[in-house]
């Protein structure tokens, strides 16, 4: 019999029961959602990486390791494989397209995974073995034949595999990309017999290394193995490791921080909803004590609708929480442009269905504390009708200006105060919902800034041009400077410390590169100090005016720098005018130019050419990427607005009905009646706006520090930014106020002239 | 002066597929500046009757004109218009706001009346002069009923509805509150419509009205109306 009563009950407060399923759903949802995300690239990442002996260390040396190089790293005690390797940046022929060529002399070392076609064979000399994901896009097939030209000699032979490497499971060609572009680049595998019957040699400038030894004592063992210090990078600063990780752990960030605002709002709406309701249930509470009913029972019985929200919320919450892990990693969706990896099934932490459990109780529990304070004391007790709190006189209406607020401003503030914890919801409900807008803005305010900053103001070349450093001598590159008109950059990796960075000298005479700090501010390159980037500045302690000293890898030169100025830069680096460097004796040698000219013609001395239109496309897909997740968080905090909003504007409406029905009785017209509510809705939306907006750029900080270290984004929210934000919360308070302002069509005054049970 | 004229009114209530005949053609004309009784048992149809004098619901068939107007017609906004200025409510719950003052729920009438009395003077009128600042809470069932009749009074109407005004009340209190009432009535010029089913009231109407089965049974004319402490209780 009671479980009729449970279904009829449900019934009655359909909206509020409606509200909390959806409460609980969004909450356990994004919960679920962020985790599926992190712990899905967690595990298909780990994979990748696995099943293409992905390297721990690589050994660089710009002239080459020879096989008795090899042969001592093999016999370091603790490395497990390692393999000389060559990855350069090749254009096909005939074509933009730019594609790392790639030799692993044993494949079980940064190999690849072969999806079609047919096993790699390190004795062919005429196959290649080619990015599956580049291949599908350029309509290539197993069989097809795939030319590439290197140094004007020409690459070419049938292709035999359609592969994946977790070397490349994140295809950049250009340090300042930050999106792959699987059409024009891909990576193509050859074997050492292949280079060997092209080139007649082979040139192999790193070894990778797998091995569990940290990095100290690889440095160590390396440095006594071969008699000299090399640049060693862990696989930490390898693009393909680092970003990947850097999404797990934005999504393990916005798994922790996001579904903390849902839950915590699911469940005190569950509180303040289940208090309301056995405020209505407390007669029939007590009718079912005087009947006989244990406590036990009762709290059985109510301990059902808890659990029935909790239940319905948790299934909503799972479809939705696996919808949002498909949203984001599928190999269709914006993660899966980015990463090229072969499996994407989804994964879960099984810590995160003790959670969803432990949710599932506390909301239980919630439901049995609102219910227990309702029994309290004997069955006579029970029965009597719950009392208010006695309205007390307010230390604001002992000031003059009380006495000329109009009575529906009295009221409202009354309502307010009397109801704290309904308002205090409210009020949680707005601010979060104006908190997430403004964050989620800010940060495609903060990135397309960042964007400006960057490809607007920094870069102001057409076209850049990458040197064959072996092939270019002095004389060609000055020639091709004059042909060109060009500026040009030398990069040469440098130690501060332990830590490695890259050391940039330019030589800047058209300004077709230029530097900025703070919001795109321009600084000039000095001719008596260098630029830091801000994480340099950062990690090493180091401001303007002070001095610090570089170290070049693989040479014994060493340089004392003075920091002339703090500024932005997408790679970690120090830099430099060609000036400076002179006064200092750094010897270099040009590495890149930057020119206005579009054609440029094919040389022995050019590696290969971007332009940057070629680098400005790239952004469009991470912008993409920034796009979906704030749409989808857009969306998800106007949900959010309207069901908090809108389940305690049903509870106001409900705990106000009798006032409601008495202003209709002595002659309020609904529109009256509607614009006190409303304005309530509206003060409280203020206070929400006001506070939402501080909290809003306090998530910010706390996502870009979280987020996006490795980018130095400097907060920017636009005006627009808070106009929008504003006007959707206000909005989305005004449509509740409306919905619910509009059910005083409906009350009965003739209800309200029968006495109170 | 014909104050009331109710002309052919019925009102009936669907219950499901069921339908309740709540009012059953029903007429009555009543005079202005008079007490009218409503009598009769539970479910015969006088608060159905209140509530149409009211403008709180509308009738099925039939005309209700309150001095002259249709009140049967009018709209939603109309009718709202028509509590405003057209008649006082006391019910027999009381229903004040209790987030306001005592003062304040008399006062916040003056926000919609035409053509509003002074709350202050009625309150004190009412007695209640040192309770203004009060929150309903504060104050015995009779003194909320008091500010019921105060905040009714002070809206000017024509016409006082009331709905078993002291029926939670104790007798002492009820006899203190409809001695109030009369005299109120009386002071202003009020005509004054009580339902009740205590037959006691009945004695100091000059108007009672027997409803039976959603019909009027009897209109009786009381030629001496009693005084409130004239009527043994």
């Amino acid at each position: 019999m009671l479980f009729k009563k449970l279904i009829r009950t449900i019934g009655r407060y359909k909206a509020q029961f409606i509200s909390m399923i959806i409460m609980v759903g969004l909450g356990v949802g994004i919960f679920l959602g962020f985790n599926i995300e992190w712990k899905t690239l967690e595990v298909n990442v780990a994979k990748a990486f696995e099943d293409t002996g992905f390297a721990d260390y690589r050994i660089v040396n710009e002239r080459g390791f020879s096989e008795e190089d090899l042969k001592k790293i093999e016999s370091i005690d603790g490395v497990d494989a390692a393999s000389r390797f060559l990855s350069v940046n090749v254009p096909r022929k005939d074509d933009e397209d730019i594609v790392m060529l790639t030799v692993s002399e044993n494949i079980s070392v940064s190999g690849f995974k072969v999806l079609e076609g047919t096993p790699y064979d390190p004795d062919d000399a005429e196959g290649l073995w080619i990015s599956e994901r580049y291949a599908k896009q350029n309509g290539l097939s197993v069989g097809d034949t795939y030319t590439m030209v290197y140094k004007s000699l020409e690459f070419s032979g049938p292709i035999r595999g359609l592969v994946k490497s977790g070397e490349y499971m994140i295809c950049l060609v250009e340090k300042a990309q930050l999106m792959p572009d699987h059409e024009k680049n891909g990576f193509v595998y050859v074997s050492p017999a292949y280079m060997k019957a092209k080139v007649g040699m082979t040139f192999y400038p790193q070894i990778h290394v797998r091995s569990d030894l940290p990095k100290e004592t690889m440095i160590d063992r390396v440095e006594a193995a071969l008699g000299k210090s090399y640049m060693i990078v862990d696989k930490e600063l390898v693009t393909s490791y680092a970003e990947a990780h850097g999404e797990m752990t934005e999504g393990k960030t916005m798994a922790a921080l996001l579904p903390v605002i849902f839950l915590a709002i699911a469940i005190l709406t569950m509180i303040t909803t289940m208090h309301r309701i056995s405020i209505s249930e407390k007669t029939q509470i007590g009718t079912l004590k005087s009947l006989g009913f244990k406590d036990r029972r009762i709290l059985r019985h109510y301990a059902a609708y808890g659990l029935f929200i909790s239940i319905c919320g948790t299934v909503l919450g799972v479809v939705l929480g696996l919808g949002i892990g498909y949203f984001f990693i599928n190999p269709n969706s914006v993660m899966g442009d980015y990463l090229d990896m072969e499996h994407w099934e989804l994964h879960m932490p099984l810590w995160s269905i003790a959670v969803v459990i432990m949710i599932n109780v506390v909301l239980v529990l919630a439901t049995l504390y609102s219910v227990a304070s309702m029994m309290k004391g004997t069955a006579a007790e029970a029965l009597k009708p719950y009392a208010p709190k006695a309205m007390r006189r307010m230390w604001i209406e002992k000031k003059k200006v009380w006495k000329d607020l109009s009575f529906a401003t009295k009221w409202n503030i009354r309502d307010i105060l009397r109801h704290k914890s309904r308002s205090f919801m409210t009020l949680f409900g707005i601010i979060s919902c104006m908190l997430i807008l403004i964050a989620s803005f800010g940060i495609n305010d903060t990135l397309n800034s960042y964007i400006d900053d960057f490809f607007e103001n920094s870069i102001c070349y057409k076209t850049k041009i990458v040197l064959d450093t072996e092939q270019a001598g002095d004389a060609d590159v000055a020639a091709l400077i004059d042909r060109y008109e060009a500026d040009w950059t030398s990069s040469m990796g440098v130690q501060i410390g332990e830590n490695t960075y890259a050391m940039e000298i330019y030589g800047l005479e058209h300004e077709y590169f230029r530097f900025v700090k703070g919001h795109g501010e321009h600084i000039d390159l000095p001719d008596d100090g260098v630029l830091i980037c801000e994480r340099i500045a950062k990690k090493e302690g180091l401001k303007v005016g002070d001095t610090f000293t570089v170290s070049v890898y693989g040479t014994s030169e060493k340089y004392d720098l003075k920091v002339a100025d703090i500024a932005k830069s997408i790679s970690e680096s120090v830099m430099m005018s060609d000036t400076y460097a002179g006064k200092l004796g750094v010897n270099y040698q040009i590495t890149e130019l930057f020119t206005n000219e579009t054609e440029i013609e094919e040389s022995p001395i050019i590696s290969s050419t971007q332009t940057k239109q070629a680098l400005l496309d790239t952004f469009k897909s991470f912008t993409e990427l920034m796009n979906v997740m704030i749409v989808m968080l857009v969306f998800i905090s106007v949900l959010l607005g309207i069901v908090v909003l809108y389940n305690l504007g049903i509870m106001s409406y409900a705990e106000r009905y009798r006032e409601l029905a008495t202003l209709k009785v002595v002659g309020f017209k609904d529109r009256h009646i509607s614009r006190i509510l409303i304005d309530q809705n509206l003060w409280m939306t203020i206070l929400g706006v006001l506070v939402g907006i501080p909290a809003g750029i306090g998530v910010l900080k706390i996502l870009l520090v979280m987020l996006a270290s490795d980018y130095e984004l400097t907060l920017t929210i636009k005006w627009l930014t808070y106009l929008i934000a504003t006007a959707l919360t206000f909005g989305v308070s005004f449509i509740v106020g409306v919905m619910v302002s509009r059910k005083n069509k409906d009350i009965d005054m003739v209800e309200a002239l029968k006495v109170a049970e | 002066m014909k104050i009331v004229e109710i002309s052919h009114v019925s009102r009936v209530y669907k219950v499901g597929d069921h339908e309740q005949k709540a009012l059953d053609d029903v007429s009555l004309e009543l005079e202005s500046g008079k007490t009218i009784v409503i009598l009769g048992p539970s479910g015969a149809g006088k608060s159905t009757l209140l509530n149409l004098l009211g403008g709180l619901d509308s009738p099925t068939s039939g005309t209700i004109k309150i001095k002259g107007q249709d009140i049967s017609t009018l709209n939603a906004d109309q009718l709202a218009e028509y509590r405003a200025s057209g008649v006082g409510f006391i019910f027999q719950a009381y229903n004040l706001i209790p987030t306001l003052t005592v003062l304040e729920n008399v006062a916040l009438v003056k926000e919609i009346a035409k053509d509003p009395l002074s709350s202050h003077d009625m309150l004190r009128e009412v007695g209640l002069g040192d309770h203004m600042y009060k929150f309903p809470v504060e104050l015995s069932g009779g003194e909320q009923q008091r500010v019921s009749i105060a905040r009714a009074v002070t809206k000017n109407p024509d016409i006082l509805l009331c709905d078993e005004p002291t029926g939670a009340l104790d007798t002492e209190t009820g006899i203190m509150v409809l001695k109030l009432l009369q005299r109120m009535a009386k002071e202003h010029g009020k005509t004054t419509i009580i339902v009740t089913h205590n037959q006691n009231i009945a004695k100091m109407a000059d108007v009672v009205v027997h409803v039976k089965n959603g019909k009027i049974k009897e209109v009786i004319n009381n030629d001496k109306p009693l005084a409130v402490e004239e009527v043994e209780w």
